[in-house]
């Protein structure tokens, strides 16, 4: 790790963090607002039972009951809300790291500083990975803090099991995006294909569990280790996606770290 | 001066069907000022970066103080200068910011970094976002500077500065000459290199077309001739060895003439002539005659 360079990077990136935190905070805090208005609409709760069961799914539930904070919360945050704006996060941070520094040439100015680029990647990514953690903590927090002042009764073994899920999945997308920031020349391109990916990955966990043909579809997305309604009902870590996500983290990271070390760094 | 610090041999790097070089042997000695002259698209910038470790060559080697320039790049960019083309810098960060993050990488170089821009008239307060285009050069210069390292790599040092400046720099490279250290740096403004530059290297089309001396390039002996006739005009001045570039509008005509003059004033002995004028040519003429202008060169 450069120390050098880390400072630097939280120095470039510490304000868009806490934006996206606030952000964050901010969304618990209308949901967790207006929760207590929507356990009491049986109206709106009959409405949505006759929704089909596609949609529950392709929000992250098994079923669409707004009378559970937990599954109020999967549905409305943490089941898709929550993936797009954290990997918005994510894409934004990782296509700077090496493809947007090649672009503007401090890349260049970088590489000529006696630092070897592995550890010129693994400074940047302990920078990202501290941000995700510092976002998923906070949101958690959040919930916890506006649960309690509009008299909620959370979960808190259910939101703490879940931290390290989201973080787990949030180190899987930093991974292939960090590596097709190393890959690819063009910053645009890296969003995009990381994008790509990302949506590939929720359409075909989407597919895998409409379609009883297509089950086995859903082992090879991430979105099947990501499981935050049943974790938020067990309040128990799911050790095993765990791991499975943070290991293709690490694998796609080990890639990028191959691949940077034999690039050529012509801007 | 007879260490060398930079050594290629068939140093080869292409861009798809691209050569960016090809079979480069340089080689620059310790302690000299090396000026590295091509037009735009010839390979200087390939060549610096092959050297920094930015490229992965295709074929060949580089040597860099002892050190493979691709394997042994981080203790290479420890000992090294670099000034990239079109220097890049961070848009949010203040020139003070700069200096003081680059010696974080080195350990060393915040003083000398100060003192250089103060020498060069930088105000460091503000961020680079706000900088001119001579402002970031001159950050950029202090960058590759401020660590007072043994060899400077250096692309196109002077771009964008006023001649003052322009001056200042020169005396500072003079300066890190005299202290033991190396310079090479790329240029395609002939007269720069003339003035400053112990040796010059010519590349084109990726290929090293030669290495001279400065001095042995002025010594060429190539001359701008203009004779005026009152009467009759040779018509086989053109055949005289060394004589090119001939143009005659009446009785005026105008030659370059490379080698012995003596041939030239015996065969015009024998007319009448009005006017003899004998220049030397410049350092441009003589670069251009010895090695010619060849595809995207821009004449200088």
């Amino acid at each position: 790790m450069n120390w050098n360079l880390v400072r630097k990077t939280i120095s470039d990136r510490w304000r868009g963090t806490a934006i996206y935190a606030g952000a964050l905070a901010a969304y618990v805090l209308m949901l967790t607002a207006m929760f207590p208005s929507f356990q009491k609409m049986t109206g709106v709760k009959e409405m949505l039972e006759n929704y089909p069961e596609s949609m529950s799914r392709f929000f992250g539930v098994e079923s669409i009951d707004i009378t559970s904070f937990n599954n109020f919360m999967a549905m409305e945050l943490l089941g898709l809300m929550f993936v797009i704006i954290v990997g918005a996060f994510v894409f934004s941070f990782a296509r700077y790291m090496v493809a947007g520094e090649l672009r503007d040439g401090t890349l260049e100015l970088l590489l000529a500083q006696p630092i070897q680029r592995w550890k010129m990647l693994t400074s940047k990514g302990a920078v990202l990975l501290a941000g995700i953690v510092g976002i998923v903590l906070a949101t958690v927090l959040s919930v916890f803090a506006f649960g309690a002042a509009f008299g909620i009764d959370v979960s808190h073994a259910g939101f703490l099991a879940y931290a390290p899920v989201a973080i787990a999945l949030f180190v899987a997308i930093a991974g292939y995006s960090i590596l097709f920031s190393t890959a690819l020349y063009r910053p645009r391109w890296v969003v995009m294909a990381s994008v790509g990916v990302t949506l590939g990955f929720y359409m075909m966990n989407f597919a895998a569990t409409s379609s009883q043909s297509l089950e086995k579809l859903g082992y090879f997305t991430i979105f099947h280790y990501y499981n935050p309604l049943k974790v938020l009902d067990s309040g128990s870590v799911p050790v095993g996606d765990v791991l499975v996500l943070l290991g293709i983290g690490a694998a796609c990271f080990a890639a990028s770290i191959y691949f940077f070390q034999r690039k050529d760094i012509a801007s | 001066m007879d260490k060398k610090v930079i050594i290629t041999e068939s140093l080869t790097k292409h861009y798809g069907k691209v050569v960016g070089v090809e079979k480069l042997a340089l080689e620059v000695f310790e302690g000299e000022l090396f000026g590295y002259l091509g037009p735009n698209g010839a390979g200087k910038t390939t060549t610096l970066r092959l050297l920094m470790g930015m490229l992965r060559p295709d074929g060949g080697t580089a040597t860099v103080l002892g050190l493979d320039a691709w394997k042994d790049s981080v203790a290479v960019n420890a000992e090294v200068g670099y000034l990239p083309g079109d220097a890049p810098l961070y848009e949010s960060m203040t020139g003070e910011g700069h200096i003081r993050f680059i010696a974080g990488f080195n350990d060393h170089g915040e003083k000398e970094g100060l003192r250089l821009a103060e020498r060069l008239g930088l105000e460091l307060d503000r961020k680079v976002s706000g900088f001119s285009r001579g402002m970031k050069q001159k950050l950029a210069l202090i960058l590759a500077l401020m660590k007072k390292p043994p060899l400077l790599l250096m692309d196109e040092p002077t771009s964008g500065l006023d001649p003052l400046v322009q001056q200042t720099v020169y005396e500072i490279l003079n300066e890190y000459r005299e202290d033991g250290s190396t310079v090479l740096f790329s240029s395609h403004n002939l007269p720069e290199v003339e003035k400053i530059c112990d040796r010059v290297g010519v590349i084109r089309e990726g290929h090293l077309a030669g290495t001279e001396r400065i001095e042995d390039l002025r010594n060429k002996r190539l001359r701008n001739v203009e004779i005026i006739f009152s009467g009759g005009v040779p018509e086989d001045l053109g055949e005289l060895p060394g004589v090119t570039d001939l143009e005659r509008a009446g009785n005026r005509v105008q030659l370059k003439l490379k080698g012995e003059i003596d041939p030239l004033i015996k065969m015009v002995a024998r007319y009448k002539v009005a006017d003899f004028s004998v220049s030397h040519a410049s350092l441009e003429d003589v670069f251009l005659e010895f090695y010619g202008r060849g595809k995207g060169g821009d004449g200088s």
